[in-house]
């Protein structure tokens, strides 16, 4: 029951709106416990490998790797271990920012949003290191929930078969 | 680089006491492309990936674009990714099926064994095979290819000589890793990165740089994801050399036989069923009575293997994984890293499930434990551009008292083939330095 996107006008576009704004809000400001709270328990967190093939081949993700396949045991380890003391490659932090856009919002099933974006992510290191960008679509599901807006699912389709970062202790 | 800077170069490395600017200097750089891999074996590929006829990936040796095929009668091609014709890249996609592959330029068309057989209007324009003979034309084979365990490699040297006999000893270890079952092993990936740093680095460090593990590493123990790395335990590991490879392992608990090793790093009885019936008797001796299990190594010059056993849940499940990866140079400065999953074919489906989490969250562009590793690389490489790097050598003597003795001798009683140590030491990473330094020694390889 996805059908045509919801008009911009609609409450339920402007709350997945405004949701995936404040979501990068809280990475840009490293707040990924406040982050974690906009989970779901159910979370699956995916960044399937690009891969360039061609037209006729009808794939251009690979079907069993990704640069991410996340449940919360493994989000949460992530986010515990940039809590700790000795987390080198984000201390001294990276300046993110996550520029969120293109935004549409279906109504996938009761109480479930089917939310697809584009995000830019602007990734700054030292004072020597050209700058890297991630541009990257996604695919959401977001929970209605009595508590708000939770990310039941996220498939980030990155738009580069090499990244260019070096690596991804940042999210999506 | 003028000769007599270089002998001071090699001769240095080869005392330990490597200057800093090999990590990052063009002229260095032009004389691996020159003189290493113009002749080393490189790996490119694994048979799992391309299991039907028609299956293809395309990769590289450095600049060179060589098509991975596997023909209609199910043999294994590497070809140079060149038309004949005009030069053109013949095959755009780095993968998927085909029984052709058709320049884009003039439609020069060639079978997936690299015969051509399609060339329009052969006869008003060439006047037929008067004109351009097409039987025995071909996409170039690459120099050598040879395969070990479905790793495929090829060589730019013809005289390379047999893939097997260059592994030498490493292959003993080299079967830990992918040949756990007569199934073998199979690869998924790669997650292909590109990161400002010297190859190099990267494969010296999975050679054999246990010592790095504890600090660098410190906090995936801080969060109970691996708790082997801790110094205590890092610094019971062997250190091994072998042929042209060199790995790290960690000590097992002590007493424990072969199932129960296995076991503790995660293993299901029936995998371990499989390890004891594949495994010869010194293989599964290093496992059970000298009681070390594999962990990082480098196959010269820029394949590494890794195998680790974290907690995939709240549970404490430990579950092993295994990561084949290449450096594969880009420039002195920029290294693209190819990381696979790798495992056991004839595993359980909850084991592969599992263990592909084991490595995401450790190893590959998200890995915890690799995320740090390559902050520092690019540091190393950042630093060693500039003109001060000249002027420092970086100690590369770790195990070695000053007259050149090991602190500690040679480990009695290592069931694995080669020189293990115990503890702490930098023996690996000058075994395979002094490859390096043997290489950039040689002529150029004729072109």
């Amino acid at each position: 029951m996805t059908g045509r996107p919801l008009s911009y006008a609609d409450p339920a576009h402007l709350a997945a709106h405004q949701f995936l704004v404040e979501e990068a809000a809280l990475l840009d400001a490293g707040d990924y416990a406040g982050w974690l709270g906009l989970l779901s328990e159910d979370i699956r967190y995916l960044m399937p490998v690009r891969v360039t093939t061609g037209r006729g081949a009808g794939f251009d993700v690979l079907p069993d790797m990704s640069h991410f396949d996340e449940d919360l045991y493994a989000l949460r380890k992530r986010v515990q271990r940039l809590a700790t003391e000795h987390a080198w490659t984000e201390d001294p932090p990276s300046r993110t920012r996550h520029f969120v856009t293109n935004v549409r919002t279906f109504r996938h099933a009761p109480s479930l949003l089917r939310v697809d974006s584009a995000v830019l992510m602007f990734r700054s290191r030292g004072d020597t290191r050209p700058a890297d960008l991630v541009s990257a679509g996604r695919t959401d599901l977001l929970r209605e929930t009595v508590a708000g807006l939770r990310l039941a699912r996220r498939e980030i389709r990155v738009d580069e078969a090499v990244l260019r970062t070096q690596n991804l202790a940042v999210f999506l | 680089m003028r000769h007599p800077d270089l002998a001071a170069v090699l001769s240095d490395v080869r005392s330990g006491l490597v200057p800093a600017h090999v990590y990052n200097d063009p002229e260095i750089f032009a004389l691996e492309r020159d003189r290493l891999f113009s002749r080393a074996w490189v790996f490119l590929a694994h048979e799992s990936e391309i299991p039907a006829p028609g299956d293809y990936v395309v990769r590289r040796v450095l600049a060179d674009s060589f098509i991975v095929a596997r023909d209609e009668g199910g043999g294994v091609r590497v070809m140079f990714n060149m038309c004949l014709h005009r030069g053109m890249q013949v095959c755009r996609a780095e993968m998927g099926n085909a029984s052709h592959f058709r320049c884009p330029y003039h439609a020069w068309t060639y079978r997936n064994d690299g015969r051509l057989v399609g060339l329009p209007f052969h006869a008003e324009a060439y006047g037929g095979d008067d004109g351009f003979a097409r039987e025995g034309q071909a996409l170039l084979p690459a120099p050598a290819a040879d395969r070990y365990n479905g790793l495929i490699f090829a060589s730019l040297d013809p005289d390379a000589g047999p893939l097997r006999d260059f592994l030498g000893d490493f292959a003993f270890y080299l079967d830990f890793y992918t040949r756990q079952s007569p199934a073998g092993v199979e690869l998924r990936g790669p997650q292909r990165w590109r990161i400002r740093a010297n190859w190099k680095i990267g494969a010296e460090n999975f050679a054999g740089d246990s010592y790095h593990t504890p600090h660098t590493h410190a906090s995936v123990v801080d969060i109970g994801l691996f708790r082997e790395p801790r110094a205590s335990k890092r610094k019971e590991g062997a250190l091994y050399t072998a042929g042209p490879g060199a790995g790290t392992t960690y000590k097992l608990p002590p007493g424990g036989d072969f199932e129960t090793q296995l076991r503790y790093v995660g293993y299901p009885d029936p995998m371990i069923g499989e390890m004891a019936a594949t495994w010869s008797a010194g293989q599964r001796a290093l496992v059970a009575d000298s009681g070390f299990m594999v962990s990082a190594a480098t196959l010269f010059p820029n394949l590494s293997l890794v195998h680790n056993w974290p907690q995939i849940d709240d549970a404490g499940t430990v579950v092993p994984f295994i990561s084949v990866r290449q450096w594969q140079p880009v420039s002195e400065r920029e290294t693209e890293v190819l990381s696979w999953f790798a495992v056991d074919a004839a595993a359980p489906e909850a084991f592969k499930r599992d263990s592909y989490k084991a490595y995401l969250m450790c190893f590959g562009s998200s890995g915890m434990f690799e995320q740090d590793d390559v902050e520092n690389w690019v540091s190393i490489t950042d630093m060693a551009g500039g003109s001060m790097a000249r002027r420092l050598k970086l100690n590369s003597r770790m195990g070695l008292t000053g007259s050149g003795r090991p602190v500690r001798p040679p480990l009695p009683g290592f069931a694995g083939p080669g020189l293990a140590y115990q503890g702490f030491g930098e023996f690996n990473q000058r075994h395979w330095l002094a490859q390096w330094s043997d290489h950039l020694e040689a002529e150029a390889a004729a072109r």
